[in-house]
């Protein structure tokens, strides 16, 4: 049985909406690969873990009651690449500042930087739906996604094999299996993400939920971002 | 339900055009008895002497025809139940299509037909017809010219069942149902498709969909179910506005129907003729085991257009083996085309031989033929008679002239039990089901096998 906590802490606090740091956790156990990270409730904090995870960083707004975070504090929310501790204190404090303006109780995420230019951005997602009941999609993620819709939905829960063809049917297939000589990403990977969250749809009181983007390399398939939504009590 | 020994028609009149009128006047025509009931009604109506209420029938009665207002229809449904009466037909509107006050008395009518075991049709439905027993229990008009053939019609409107019935009776084909579910009270697709299953009058299933609430269970059902279901989910918008996230406002309804039937084995389609058409091929032709397709055209343009659409639709074009083109040259030297499609480029006596030498082709799963008619040469009757089954895969015919000229050669092959496609486009997109069906049905079983590994 996975740790089902963070769903737990999230209803202890009347929360549906759970914070990336702690998505991530929940996707960790089910088996699908993250980025390190750490959450600082301050800016001295959130530098002692950039130094100990390494350079480059990302740091990003942790909180429940911020689930864009890119376009949240006119985008104090996300700071990517920083490769310093006063780069990591500056986004910190940032963070920190724009929460206390608003009103909201804020940590600050720290996290391994990865190369989104080594692999391509798929978005997988979960739902469920009031008459088919649990399903995951699988797209073209990162930015485009809403743009090109390229998108593919399975009835939940899916074997490997379901998950491969929600993947192969993408337009976006063709950057999966390499093109312009770059290396072919690892289709199994991201399909064992596919098919880890229609069994988290599937086994958790979830209603809907983004893993975007999962960076798809040769290397294999990491989430780098999560947003859990569960379903009210 | 759909096999009763005795029907009553609850608040029949002798008013022309009113439903209890027009209701009676259909199942009139049914083998077994039929009682009109109505409490004010007096004397015969076709035939059949007015009882007063459905506990005064004497005789066998086992399906009620409720004509009769919304509000009414607790008590007659109660009343039926008293009588042993299992199922019942809603015609009446004003339920949960019609908001709350509607919707309340539904959940009133559907509470009634639970407590008494009644199974219900509708409602909001124009009924449903048998025609191959005479069993009419629609309130349309015409009913009784639709032939009797061997796709079951399941529509989630009435109307739509009726559109698909006549259209199915003009293209000289029948059903071996027509329902309309209307607001699927307690008889939705699920029950239908399970009842189609294993109604031995029924090859084919098609269903009409515009969206139910219980998506999963309808596509369990298709799964479950040995015959072949084709399916036409109409609407395309409706997606979730509650989500706040980017899977929610990527995620609509006619994706998940679309994506769900084909995970469930189901093929579907995007009119309602080429739903008759998708169910007179599957339900007249063995399974086909694969999705490549070999033609045989006697004219070249309307095999270019079948060929183009096929890859299209979802079949595949494979080589011919080098026995059936030495076959070919063998019996035809200088045939235009010897490659798939095979193309004679006029119709010829050898035409049968040439489909036959295809159709026994390892390489070839599906048969499509296309033959303009020529008056002097009819159609290659005797060589399609039996093929399909003896090679045991789908054989298809299209062709085209003068209706008139044809109509004895095409009654032959339909009696044959080929199935005929009015146009190359249309007998393309035929193909192309059975070969999606032949893919789906591949990767059900596929997933099948490791769900129980």
């Amino acid at each position: 049985m996975r740790d089902a906590d963070p769903i737990d802490a999230a209803r202890e606090d009347g929360r549906t909406t759970l914070t990336e740091a702690e998505g991530k956790r929940l996707l960790a156990e089910a088996g699908v690969e993250t980025p390190r990270f750490e959450v600082c409730p301050d800016a001295t904090a959130a530098v002692d873990a950039a130094e100990t995870l390494g350079y480059p960083v990302v740091v990003k707004v942790s909180s429940p009651a911020v689930t864009h975070k890119s376009e949240w504090a006119d985008g104090a929310g996300v700071a990517i690449g920083l490769d310093s501790a006063d780069a990591v204190r500056e986004a910190a404090e940032a963070i920190l500042a724009a929460a206390a303006e608003s009103g909201i109780d804020a940590d600050v995420l720290v996290e391994e930087a990865m190369d989104v230019n080594a692999g391509t951005e798929v978005i997988v997602g979960g739902l469920r739906d009031p008459s088919f009941g649990p399903v995951v999609l699988t797209g073209l993620g990162g930015v485009f996604t809403e743009v090109f819709e390229d998108t593919s939905h399975r009835i939940a829960p899916v074997s490997h094999r379901e998950a491969r063809s929600a993947i192969e049917e993408l337009q976006a297939a063709t950057l999966l299996r390499g093109y312009r000589g770059s290396d072919p990403a690892d289709v199994d990977a991201v399909a064992a993400v596919v098919k880890a969250v229609g069994d988290f749809v599937t086994d958790y009181p979830i209603a809907e939920l983004d893993v975007n983007p999962v960076l798809a390399s040769a290397d294999g398939a990491v989430a780098l971002d999560a947003l859990v939504v569960l379903e009210a009590e | 339900m759909f096999d009763p020994s005795g029907i009553a028609v609850v608040g029949a009149s002798a008013s022309e055009g009113k439903i209890g009128y027009e209701a009676m006047a259909n199942a009139a025509a049914f083998d077994g008895p039929v009682y009109p009931v109505n409490p004010s009604g007096s004397g015969t109506l076709f035939g059949e002497p007015f009882v007063e209420s459905v506990s005064d029938i004497g005789g066998d009665v086992d399906l009620a025809l409720c004509c009769v207002p919304g509000p009414a229809l607790p008590d007659v449904l109660e009343e039926c139940g008293e009588a042993g009466i299992g199922a019942a037909v809603v015609y009446a509107s004003g339920f949960a299509e019609a908001g709350d006050e509607g919707e309340r008395l539904q959940a009133r009518v559907v509470d009634v037909a639970d407590e008494h075991d009644v199974s219900l049709l509708g409602p909001n439905t124009s009924g449903f017809v048998v025609p191959e027993r005479d069993l009419r229990c629609s309130f349309a008009s015409g009913v009784e010219k639709i032939p009797a053939g061997n796709t079951a019609v399941v529509a989630q409107s009435g109307g739509v069942a009726h559109v698909l019935a006549f259209q199915s009776r003009r293209q000289g084909r029948g059903v071996s149902a027509m329902v309309g579910l209307g607001n699927r009270a307690n008889v939705g697709f699920t029950e239908a498709i399970d009842y189609f299953d294993g109604d031995e009058r029924t090859d084919a299933i098609v269903l009409h969909v515009e969206g139910t609430d219980d998506g999963r269970g309808l596509l369990e059902a298709c799964r479950e179910s040995d015959t072949p279901v084709v399916a036409y989910k109409v609407g395309q918008s409706d997606v979730g506005e509650f989500a706040e996230s980017h899977t929610g406002a990527l995620t609509g309804d006619h994706e998940l129907y679309t994506a769900g039937f084909a995970q469930y084995g189901v093929p579907t389609v995007d009119a309602t003729d080429d739903l008759l058409d998708a169910a007179a091929a599957l339900g007249n032709s063995p399974e086909p085991a694969g999705p490549n397709v070999g033609v045989v055209t006697a004219q070249a343009g309307p095999g270019i257009i079948v060929t183009d659409r096929i890859q299209r639709a979802g079949g595949r074009l494979p080589e011919l083996g080098a026995e059936t083109r030495a076959r070919i040259d063998d019996v035809l030297p200088g045939v235009t085309y010897t490659g798939n499609p095979v193309d004679t480029g006029r119709p010829m006596p050898e035409f049968g031989e040439l489909v036959t030498a295809v159709a026994e082709d390892d390489a070839v799963d599906i048969v499509l033929v296309y033959e303009l008619f020529e008056e002097a040469l009819g159609f290659p009757v005797a060589s399609l008679s039996g093929l399909a089954e003896r090679v045991g895969k789908p054989v298809l015919f299209a062709t085209e002239g003068v209706e008139e000229e044809m109509a004895e050669e095409k009654a032959a092959l339909a009696e044959a039990g080929v199935p005929t496609f009015e146009t190359p486009e249309r007998a393309a997109d035929a193909a192309g089901v059975l070969a999606r069906y032949a893919e789906l049905s591949a990767r059900v079983a596929a997933e099948e096998v490791s769900r129980d590994a």
